[in-house]
């Protein structure tokens, strides 16, 4: 596993829509993060200025302000937390301000909580390993910064949609990854290629095949025909 | 034609027409006036004739003999003295002093000589003014009058109805600077004129009544994206959670994964079509000299495993540099879209030609049989079961936003998509 994951991790969740603030709660605390709410700018405020967030996920329409005030006033505090702003609004103008604005990525609803999953670990990476942004996995390393799997100091030949897939695999470990999600993982949001199943299926067979050829020791398994599953053996 | 030279023509045209009547007016006056003052002269004249030759005897005989070079004295019948009605006219008469024929006024009369009772035809000349001259001088200055005019026409036209005109021109190359969605007002140039004032407040209410239609309707897209997005995220979101619940039920979890691929379809139908409407709303405004050959270049790199996995022949033709002034977002979309339209409707194995020639990308791939309506929205070649059948649409949109011609034809097996910018 992670090592970081050993450490018990706090996030904060900025959602005026509840129903998709206790999804999200509901998530996180089966993956056993701390899990703190808000449903509003002034409690959001509040909570992101008295105590200290490994993340916090906002939602930057708010009933009663905007999210990227909040991460103004953050920056200001010099609170050193981790940001991803989740948004229906997929205006560029947005997005480009949020990032401007101190955010470290950028999520537009709706998405998985895979995707989401695998964004907040790969801000975690990026912060708290400062540039060696690897991780092992069974005897498997997977450095994110030069995009490479290594088993036993031998580099596999992985295509970039190879290691895409097996990057968001390893990120969502021991989960259901149905199809749909990850075809939209390996082709993006604006690309309408989610009726090309045939193409992720033959890049997943051709990852275990490499996988399997070098000795590792991940196995992606088949769960009933509709998605995968990554486990150490 | 500009303002000021159509102007300037105008005013010269009427200019013209008045000053040639002006000169026709002012010879016509001209000659009269010197003609009755003649005509008086003339008239004296045979008066202290008439007078001279009645009581001065031998005088009218002397005249008859002598013939000075102003009168003409001839004797005649009574008959004929009868018909002569006292006339004056102008004519010319010949001069041997000055070996010339000369303009003259000349009164033709008729009198009746008390000295010795005889009928004589009398007639007096006066040199006058040569029409010819008058008419070639009132030319002259007319045509100097005109000229004068002119230039001060322009000059006054430039420096004054330019300067009056300037907020004119002012607010009109702020217009064509104008964005609607720049939501900016544009800077209204002062002015004096009433006429300019009101122009001026009419276009900043227009304008202003625009931007806020514009930033609505821009509200509007953006809420119905956030509004049907979040819900959207809700139910993909429990949807997971519930997969994560079940499993071990294989049942279940077909049933869950099947919903999430619906709502999957739906969350993908849902921002083409917003996508589709930012396009239409003009809502990518960021413009900037896109490279075409670059931009196909990196979105064949990135469908390099696609094209790689349907075994896909590819034959770029780049040697054509094309720019383009666009944003850069839209054209990596065109292309993407064009792309995986190449790709998905070719046969495994099939081949795929990329051209960039003059002013003109072509892309054609190996396909079996055209497609009728191929840009209409929602529509579906078999293949693409799951696809939204906006890809198309959304690259025609692009292309018209752009002003870019697209075309499509089937030939020799082949489906070809032809770019003219």
């Amino acid at each position: 596993m992670f090592h970081f994951k050993k450490i018990e991790m706090k996030i904060l969740i900025v959602e005026d829509e509840i129903t998709l603030l206790q999804a999200m709660e509901e998530f996180f605390l089966s993956e056993k993060y701390v899990v703190e709410k808000a449903a509003d700018y002034e409690t959001a405020c509040e909570k992101a200025l008295i105590y200290d967030y490994d993340c916090i996920l906002l939602d930057i329409n708010l009933p009663d302000g905007n999210g990227l005030q909040l991460l103004e006033k953050l920056k200001k505090e010099n609170k050193d937390a981790n940001v991803i702003i989740i948004s229906a609004r997929n205006s560029l103008d947005d997005k480009i301000q949020g990032l401007n604005s101190g955010a470290d990525d950028y999520l537009t609803k709706p998405f998985h909580l895979a995707e989401l999953y695998a964004r907040i670990k790969a801000v975690f990476r990026r912060k708290q390993q400062e540039g060696q942004q690897y991780t092992m996995f069974g005897n498997t390393k997977i450095d994110f910064f030069n995009r490479q799997a290594i088993v036993n100091e031998q580099v596999l030949s992985l295509n970039r949609k190879e290691f895409d897939i097996l990057s968001f695999f390893v990120n969502n470990s021991n989960k259901l990854i149905t199809k749909e999600v990850l075809t939209e993982y390996v082709w993006g949001d604006n690309i309408d290629m989610a009726d090309n199943f045939d193409f992720v299926y033959s890049q997943v067979k051709n990852l275990r095949k490499k996988l399997k050829d070098s000795n590792s020791n991940i196995i992606i398994e088949n769960v009933y025909g509709i998605g995968y599953k990554l486990t150490v053996n | 034609m500009k303002l000021i030279n159509y102007l300037i023509l105008r005013i010269t045209l009427i200019f013209t027409v008045i000053m040639l009547l002006w000169s026709g007016i002012y010879l016509l006056l001209q000659m009269r006036e010197i003609n009755s003052g003649n005509d008086e002269g003339l008239i004296n004249l045979k008066q202290e004739f008439v007078h001279k030759a009645n009581n001065t005897k031998g005088f009218i005989e002397n005249m008859e003999n002598e013939q000075p070079l102003n009168i003409r004295v001839r004797e005649m019948t009574f008959a004929e003295a009868e018909q002569i009605v006292e006339t004056f006219n102008t004519t010319k008469v010949y001069f041997p002093t000055e070996h010339e024929e000369e303009e003259v006024r000349m009164l033709a009369s008729a009198f009746f000589c008390t000295q010795n009772d005889k009928y004589y035809e009398i007639r007096f000349f006066t040199s006058t003014v040569e029409t010819d001259d008058l008419v070639k001088n009132i030319l002259y200055l007319t045509l100097g009058l005109w000229i004068v005019l002119i230039i001060t026409l322009i000059v006054v036209s430039k420096f004054i109805i330019s300067r009056t005109n300037k907020p004119f021109y002012k607010l009109l190359s702020e217009l064509k600077r104008f964005r609607l969605d720049n939501s900016k007002n544009i800077v209204l140039p002062e002015t004096e004129i009433a006429e300019y004032a009101q122009l001026n407040n009419a276009v900043s209410e227009l304008i202003s009544k625009n931007i806020n239609i514009f930033t609505e309707q821009k509200e509007f897209i953006e809420n119905c994206s956030h509004e049907l997005q979040t819900p959207l995220a809700v139910a993909i979101a429990k949807l997971e959670l519930l997969i994560e619940k079940y499993r071990n039920d294989q049942t279940h979890i077909e049933e869950l994964s099947e919903l999430i691929g619906i709502l999957n379809r739906m969350k993908r139908l849902n921002s083409s079509l917003l996508f589709l409407s930012k396009i239409k709303n003009n809502q990518f405004a960021d413009m900037q000299n896109v490279n075409l050959n670059e931009e196909m270049q990196k979105t064949l790199d990135e469908l390099a495993e696609f094209i790689e996995y349907r075994q896909i022949d590819i034959a770029f033709d780049s040697r054509q540099t094309i720019e383009k002034e666009m944003n850069a977002d839209l054209a990596h979309v065109l292309f993407t879209n064009l792309l995986k339209n190449a790709i998905i409707h070719n046969e495994h194995g099939g081949k795929m030609g990329i051209v960039f020639s003059q002013n003109r990308i072509t892309i054609a791939n190996t396909g079996t049989a055209e497609i009728k309506d191929i840009f209409t929205r929602y529509h579906k070649a078999k293949i693409g079961i799951n696809s939204t059948g906006l890809g198309l649409s959304i690259v025609k949109s692009i292309a018209e936003l752009y002003k870019i011609n697209i075309q499509y034809r089937f030939e020799n097996n082949s489906h070809i998509f032809i770019l003219i910018l």
